[in-house]
């Protein structure tokens, strides 16, 4: 026994980088995505902390100060209404990351049970959901999300809602898919053959072993669902002023483009940042969980 | 191959009558009075009374389904609140200016994404793949409102090379009005572009891995001519599908870029009928807009399976 050992005396050379297991060696392989995912810890950080961040009230009018060049007072300058555009700024990743995740999160706890429920039971309710679900589908995202917004009204909660259902069929028929796939695999049927019932199957083998690749979709679409808030907003059917959010910062901005062209550059680029990281991040963690892509 | 076209039309038929009903309950969703919602506040007695005859709004709610269902067959979408115009002519009137703006981005696009595409794929693992996929990724993630308020800023303001906004008819002044659909085309076709980059790279990867462009490069074939003449052709075919998929992106994107450049097309025309609260204006833009996707997939669908036989055997999935 300890003569082979001593016969494998290059084995300890690997050790340091195997300290690590073999997913995140492959991220750390990709600096961009590990860059991208420290930036949007940073807006999450951003969002939490955006009291202490801003000392400023971003509602705050200041008659004296309207639509003044960045300064060492005001980072990113002044609006239309002397408010600060960097506490506009932080607190708009508030808006963003709210909207961003919590639609994703209901798209996800409505599309998931749905996908499942078809791909699972297939059939008569598979068709009608399927069918359902094509139509949805057929409602280009933003004009679904603008049709609902006219029906609720706008608000933030009642975008992140159309945002939401607006993202749903996509999750439904991910789910359909991955389910149809995993539960023709051999562990699942012999789970049936012990006697496992529809319910565990479904909770304890199929939902487990499909979770990554939900995951992986998440990446995706948080970001889109960020722009999407953003140009709701953008256009007047999300946040309602004087509530800071990066859509209405630069619809606000677009009157004074040539006055205050600084107005538009920092929201834009903190949805820009934040997206791309997003995107980045969400590269770096298809790697880790899908080995199949790889 | 029979078959499968009228699985394929039976299944849009069944889409489009889906549509037809979410739309219609979506519209009787919004609190109120549906025949005052329908002719607007300011409408008198006598102006809901006949929108009460016309829609049948005290027969039973299945009733009222299938005649609105019958009159939008026959075109008839109802009168937008505001202009008493009929929907279809307002739509009709805007619709050409949204697909010029469509079309000029599609060009776009494919202009960029296609040689782009081609080029990561053949120098793989290059500074040239690098560049094009960081492009891609960027035109992926910016939001096409800011990058349209950025261009403005540079291009109108800054440089003052083209007007910042507005519209003019093609038959008036070709010139005057590509100088102002360029800027909208390009922030349409930028994220078009990236999308269909990634896909032309993806494709054009797996296409020159394949048996017969080894075979080609064997018979003694130069490099670009079975780049050109055997690789580039083939891989295109799944950009067409992508194109088909991304219809309804465009028709979104169409809505933000109207917006900010002041085009008066079908995408402003959305929400200049949500701000005045012109629902048969919305509700027959929206129908109009899932309905004309619907069709623009079953014809991608069609042609692709002309285009390429295994699809037709496999069927719809």
């Amino acid at each position: 026994m300890s003569a082979t050992l001593d016969a494998l005396p290059a084995t300890p050379v690997a050790e340091p980088a195997g300290l690590l297991p073999r997913g995140w060696r492959r991220v750390l392989r990709r600096p961009a995505s590990v860059l991208g995912g420290a930036v949007v810890l940073a807006f999450v950080a951003m969002a939490l902390a955006a009291p202490w961040i801003a000392r400023v009230d971003p509602a705050a009018t200041d008659w004296s100060q309207i639509r003044k060049a960045p300064s060492m007072a005001h980072p990113f300058g002044t609006d239309d209404l002397g408010r600060d555009n960097f506490a506009r700024v932080v607190w708009g990743s508030r808006v963003s990351m709210q909207a961003g995740v919590f639609s994703i999160v209901l798209a996800i706890s409505v599309g998931v049970p749905l996908g499942l429920v078809a791909g699972y039971y297939r059939g008569a309710l598979d068709q009608v959901i399927m069918r359902l679900t094509d139509a949805w589908l057929a409602f280009p995202f933003l004009i679904l999300a603008i049709g609902l917004v006219t029906i609720m009204g706008p608000s933030l909660t009642n975008a992140t809602v159309a945002i939401g259902l607006g993202a749903t069929p996509t999750y439904i028929r991910l789910t359909r898919a991955l389910v149809l796939a995993t539960a023709a695999e051999d562990y699942v049927q012999s789970a049936r053959a012990l006697g496992a019932g529809d319910g565990r199957l479904m909770a304890r083998h199929i939902l487990p072993n499909i979770f990554s690749s939900l995951l992986v979709q998440a990446t995706v679409s948080i970001p889109i669902a960020i722009i999407a808030e953003a140009v709701l907003s953008f256009l007047g059917l999300g946040v309602q002023p004087p509530t800071p959010s990066w859509g209405t910062m630069l619809n606000a901005a677009q009157q004074f483009l040539d006055s205050a062209p600084w107005m538009a550059w920092w929201p834009g680029l903190a949805i820009f940042a934040l997206t791309l990281s997003f995107n980045l991040a969400g590269d770096g963690l298809r790697d880790l969980l899908d080995p199949k892509d790889y | 191959m029979v078959e499968f076209l009228v699985r394929r039309v039976a299944i849009s038929i069944v889409t489009l009558i889906v549509i037809s009903v979410i739309v219609f309950i979506g519209v009787r969703m919004i609190p109120g009075d549906p025949a005052r919602v329908m002719a607007g506040t300011d409408a008198d007695a006598a102006g809901l009374e006949e929108i009460r005859a016309k829609y049948g709004l005290n027969d039973p709610i299945p009733v009222q389904y299938l005649r609105w269902a019958a009159l939008a067959l026959h075109g008839d979408l109802g009168r937008s609140i505001r202009t008493r115009d009929p929907v279809v002519t307002t739509v009709a009137k805007k619709l050409p200016i949204t697909i010029e703006l469509a079309c000029l981005a599609v060009l776009i696009a494919l202009a960029i994404a296609i040689p782009a595409g081609v080029l990561a794929a053949v120098r793989r693992n290059t500074a040239w793949d690098v560049l094009a996929s960081g492009a891609s990724l960027c035109g992926v993630s910016v939001p096409n409102f800011w990058l349209g308020i950025m261009l403005i800023l540079l291009f109108a303001v800054r440089l003052g090379w083209l007007p910042a906004s507005g519209f003019v008819p093609w038959w008036e002044s070709p010139i005057a009005n590509l100088q102002r659909m360029v800027m909208p085309a390009f922030v349409l076709g930028a994220a078009l572009a990236a999308v269909l980059m990634r896909q032309t790279r993806n494709s054009m990867i797996n296409v020159l891995g394949a048996d017969y462009i080894r075979t080609a490069y064997s018979k003694g074939l130069a490099g670009r001519a079975v780049i050109f003449r055997h690789a580039i052709r083939n891989s295109l075919i799944p950009v067409v599908t992508i194109l088909g998929l991304q219809a309804g992106a465009l028709m979104s994107g169409a809505v933000v870029t109207e917006q900010i450049f002041v085009v008066p097309g079908f995408g402003r025309l959305i929400v200049e009928s949500v701000f005045t609260r012109d629902y048969p204006l919305v509700q027959g833009v929206v129908l109009i807009t899932a309905s004309s996707y619907v069709l623009i997939n079953l014809l991608v669908d069609v042609s692709y399976s002309l285009l390429d036989p295994r699809i037709r055997i496999g069927g719809t999935p």
